[in-house]
């Protein structure tokens, strides 16, 4: 198969836009990228991590986003090119530095990628990461096919060093993992040699005039973004609407007007430069007609900037009426779905564009056939164990204990599958931040004990700095680190204490156990799968002061069942399960929902999905009948 | 569903768990994964759905007839006098000086448990430990050591029965069980429920009460005794009799009086309703004898029990006399205010 890091210019490649992304950073010529996994990001990264074996590139998962820009800002500052790529969250993880970034400039060409999750599909928010280029003054360019996302991203950097100043790319979920053909072009020789010119400081020192020269920079890419061919008009000449839209949302539009045979009547201009906003080619378009349309996933963002725009120069343009999430006939919220263009246009033109066949035929083909599924933790995961016993150390203290959490895998214990226990998610790191609040309040009457859980990848990213708080501080709270030895969720990169780095080599383990005894903290080790004597520990440690920390280490499910599997062969002894009586009442499948235990409808007992059932064994312990049996395999 | 929910674990949680009234008796638990007792309290581990619940009828502080009880296990209709039906009241104690000086008073709990194993009367007897840095808990046994290892009051409840759940659970026969009147209450409600109740009481051999007039909250006396300066297990807790008003707290290396006006503030709540001080469902009941260090007074109010004392005196391991006059009316003037008091507090209790 054709590789990202080989394939030569001018070939056909059937990639997805993240790759395409990482293709066309390649093409530019970088020599350094920097990332911090999160969803729908991470191939950026890992594309790139595995080019690095073919061309003489650095690739890394870098401790968090802030840091990963950081760095990159650190080659571009030595005259290379970078690419530092993350989710919408990271963005804000990075805002502090790229407000500071933009004043100062760059030298070699660097690109932040930003991929969106609109709906919050794996993600604890709905963000429109757009939002910082303006707030920064950088350029935005936002691509609507993976073909564009590696023509644009390679120009990107051209872009970068004609300004002197960072550029942002967004994706949003949808593109990034959808996949096409793409023509590639030729890749560099990969000559940049870096080199840091004295002569040539980067600060934000004096203000002011920093300011005003990334105006200027601003000003000078909006020129540029006039010639686009990133942005295109298609449809009628005097249409009766006129769609303005970017990414995805474009390409629904343009479905939607094929699909009701619109062309006559709707013309679409699609900007795939989004800031500065392209003012001269705007002008150009709005006098067309009197109807606008926006289409843009999350934020009213170009509605935003083109109506006002539109009121600046109203006395060119007229009155116009705009149509879009301002005006409520698009949703404000959620990813942005074709079906609701088709609705729109239907309505707009009073025309049917024939939703029931479409329900029917999905109807059709479903037949009832999926069933309802709600979120769940892999059979084997340690999480399964580790709140188990955290929801066992609550209720012996009975103290009307909580837990405080943040993003990851874990932060499905919301819902039942870890028992509910957890009862705050913000941002990485938020759990034990917001904890270091509770572990304060004893003094006005505050008594129930609070454990905040992060992930090993979260520890490094955004607790250490909320650790050291509650160090400092002396805040009564009990971090558990629920460590499975992966970034699982994001797909299982390498993290600071994995002892690989992004491209394979080894490195030196950073050991959260000694960065804790370090700061004088006492820890503790536990098994998340000895659920009993983990509860016990938790349930001593409960009734301490002071910051606690105990470490619940158990490889990720999914690695594990790389590695060699589980040892343990499971069946339910029908014979001693009791099924719904009293003395049990389904404990297995109504309370601990392994969805390797699975209720027999038909006997009234339990027994295990045989398919889905890894072996991990721990359901024996829970089963008040000693009916669930482990064997070794 | 509703309804039946209601009338179920929901039940028990809402009237007596939620309420701070559940005495750790621990009848309720080590049936079921819903109730578990850890460092001396039952907790509501999980919500139960389960359309039976011998939890609700076997739970001393959930209202019932007492009537029954008495029709059951003495088959007589009307409430007996003040310290419950018995054929004999004596002073005793043990005959082996090894005992006395571990034992409470006159270590004739301690003795009769022994005699019981190794006279084949029972096969295992379900006692209550010393705890270590958690509360004392039951603790299923046949060993002498073990049974020693036992004696000596702990003024706090241990939820015992669980271990008593387990122990029939797990197909013991003959089984001894020492507890408190609460503990005997439940035991013996344990002989009328449903659906398998008056079964897996068959496999109770021996009941032996302890007198009891309230017992104390293990958390807050740990915390409360912790604030004092004293950690460790204790060795010994007492209080010597009227007008002394104070708790004897005795520990590895200290031994320290407290006064008994701030331990009654960390009385369970749940005590209060309790109207039973001298076990009156058991085989035997046993407690102190005032006035005599080293002695204890001994009820027994079954045949099974008579028998069990008569052989453990004739064997020589007991050693017993008469009850003086004076302490029996002083048994009955406390076990009569015990009552009143129950009474009063359940009446206060449904008006509010």
């Amino acid at each position: 198969m054709d590789k990202v890091s080989t394939t030569e210019g001018g070939k056909r490649m059937l990639l997805q836009a993240n790759e395409a992304i990482a293709r066309g950073a390649l093409e530019a010529g970088i020599i350094f990228a920097a990332g911090y996994p999160g969803n729908p990001s991470s191939e950026i990264i890992e594309t790139l991590a595995k080019a690095s074996h073919d061309l003489p590139i650095y690739v890394e998962w870098s401790v968090n986003e802030k840091v990963a820009l950081e760095a990159a800002a650190g080659a571009s500052f030595a005259g290379c090119r970078a690419i530092c790529s993350m989710k919408q969250n990271g963005v804000n993880v990075v805002s502090d530095f790229l407000t500071n970034l933009s004043l100062s400039g760059t030298k070699g060409g660097i690109v932040l990628v930003s991929c969106d999750d609109p709906g919050g599909i794996s993600s604890t928010n709905e963000e429109d990461a757009r939002a910082f280029a303006p707030l920064s003054d950088i350029p935005l360019l936002e691509p609507s096919s993976p073909q564009e996302a590696l023509d644009m991203t390679r120009w990107a950097f051209d872009l970068s060093e004609a300004i002197g100043n960072i550029v942002m790319i967004r994706s949003v979920s949808r593109l990034s993992h959808s996949r096409s053909d793409v023509v590639v072009g030729g890749l560099p020789d990969f000559t940049a040699r870096p080199y840091f010119d004295t002569q040539v400081p980067f600060h934000t020192f004096p203000i002011i005039t920093k300011h005003q020269a990334r105006h200027e920079k601003l000003k000078a890419a909006e020129d540029l973004f006039e010639k686009s061919s990133f942005n295109y008009y298609r449809g009628a000449q005097r249409p009766e609407l006129l769609v303005i839209g970017s990414g995805c949302a474009v390409d629904y539009a343009l479905d939607a007007i094929q699909t009701m045979n619109l062309w006559e009547r709707v013309g679409v201009l699609k900007l795939g430069t989004t800031w500065p906003i392209p003012r001269r080619l705007l002008l150009k378009h709005l006098q067309k007609c009197q109807h606008i349309l926006f289409v843009e996933d999350v934020d009213p963002f170009i509605e935003t900037h083109v109506k006002a725009f539109a009121a600046e120069r109203a006395q060119e343009l007229g009155l116009k009426v705009f149509h879009g999430k301002g005006s409520d006939e698009l949703p404000s919220c959620g990813e942005l779905r074709p079906a609701q263009l088709l609705d729109f246009f239907g309505n707009y033109f009073n025309l049917s564009w024939g939703a029931e066949n479409f329900t029917n035929k999905v109807e059709t083909l479903i037949n009832g056939r999926i069933p309802p599924r709600e979120f769940g933790f892999c059979p084997g995961c340690p999480h399964r164990g580790s709140f188990y016993a955290i929801k066992t150390a609550l209720a012996w203290d009975d103290r009307d204990g909580f837990v405080s959490g943040d993003i990851g895998c874990y932060s499905m214990a919301i819902w039942p599958t870890g028992f509910n226990q957890l009862k705050s998610v913000h941002a990485m790191g938020s759990g034990l931040g917001i904890a270091c609040g509770y572990g304060k309040l004893e003094n006005f009457g505050f008594e129930q004990p609070v454990i905040t859980v992060c992930g090993d990848s979260t520890f490094y990213h955004a607790a250490l700095p909320a650790l050291v708080n509650a160090r400092f501080n002396n805040a009564d709270i009990l971090l558990v680190v629920l460590d499975n030895s992966a970034t699982a969720m994001t797909g299982f990169q390498p993290h600071p204490g994995t002892g690989k780095t992004a491209m394979g080599e080894p490195t030196q383990p950073v050991d959260v156990v000694a960065i804790c005894k370090s700061m004088g903290l006492d820890v503790y080790v536990g098994d998340p799968y000895e659920m009993k004597q983990t509860a016990e520990k938790l349930y001593e440690l409960m009734q301490q002061r002071g910051p606690r920390v105990m470490v619940l280490r158990r490889k990720c499910a999914l690695v594990q069942g790389r590695e060699g599997g589980f040892p343990y062969g499971m069946h339910v002894d029908q014979d001693l399960c009791i099924g719904e009586e009293c003395g049990c009442g389904r404990y297995c499948t109504r309370i601990f929902r392994c969805p390797g235990l699975i209720w027999d409808k038909e006997k009234k007992k339990a027994v295990i999905d045989q398919v889905i059932c890894v072996g991990c064994g721990i359901c024996a312990e829970i089963c008040p009948q000693g009916a669930i049996k482990k064997e070794l395999k | 569903m509703e309804k039946e929910l209601l009338e179920g674990q929901v039940r028990l949680v809402n009237e007596v768990i939620r309420k701070g009234i559940c005495v750790r008796c621990g009848a309720c638990v080590g049936l079921c994964p819903y109730f578990q007792y850890h460092d001396g309290k039952v907790v509501v581990a999980d919500r139960c759905e389960a359309g039976t619940w011998r939890c609700i009828q076997i739970c001393p502080r959930i209202p019932y007839e007492r009537a029954s009880l008495y029709e059951h296990f003495y088959q007589i209709k009307e409430q007996p006098q003040v310290l419950g039906p018995y054929k004999r009241i004596i002073a005793a104690r043990s005959a082996e000086m090894q005992i006395r000086d571990v034992a409470q008073y006159g270590g004739v709990v301690t003795a009769l448990i022994l005699f019981a194993i190794e006279n084949g009367m029972i096969n295992w007897a379900v006692l209550t430990d010393r705890g270590e840095s958690l509360a004392p808990r039951g603790l299923l046994c046949n060993s002498r050591e073990q049974i020693i290892a036992c004696s000596g009051s702990r003024y706090t409840a241990s939820a015992a029965l669980q271990e008593v759940n387990l122990a029939i659970k797990s197909g013991k026969q003959g089984i001894g069980f020492v507890g408190l009147p609460c503990q005997m209450e439940a035991l013996s409600r344990l002989a009328l429920s449903e659906p398998e109740g008056r079964e897996r009481f068959s496999s109770i051999a021996l009941r032996v009460g302890i007198f009891c007039t309230w017992a104390l909250d293990w958390r807050r006396l740990r915390s409360y005794l912790e604030a004092k300066g004293l950690t460790g297990i204790a060795k010994k807790y007492d209080i010597p009799p009227p007008p002394s008003e104070i708790f004897v707290v005795e520990t590895q290396d200290a031994k320290m009086e407290l006064p008994l006006s701030e331990i009654r503030k960390i009385i369970q709540p749940g005590c209060k309703f309790c109207e039973d001080m001298t076990a009156e469902f058991a085989d035997i009941s046993v407690g102190t004898l005032e006035g005599e260090e080293g002695w204890n007074t001994v009820i027994l109010r079954t045949d099974k029990g008579v028998e069990l004392f008569d052989r453990a005196v004739q064997a020589g391991m007991l050693e017993e006399k008469q009850l003086p006059a004076s302490n029996l009316d002083h048994l009955k003037e406390a076990a009569s205010n015990k009552r009143k008091k129950a009474l009063q507090a359940r009446e206060e209790g449904e008006d509010g």
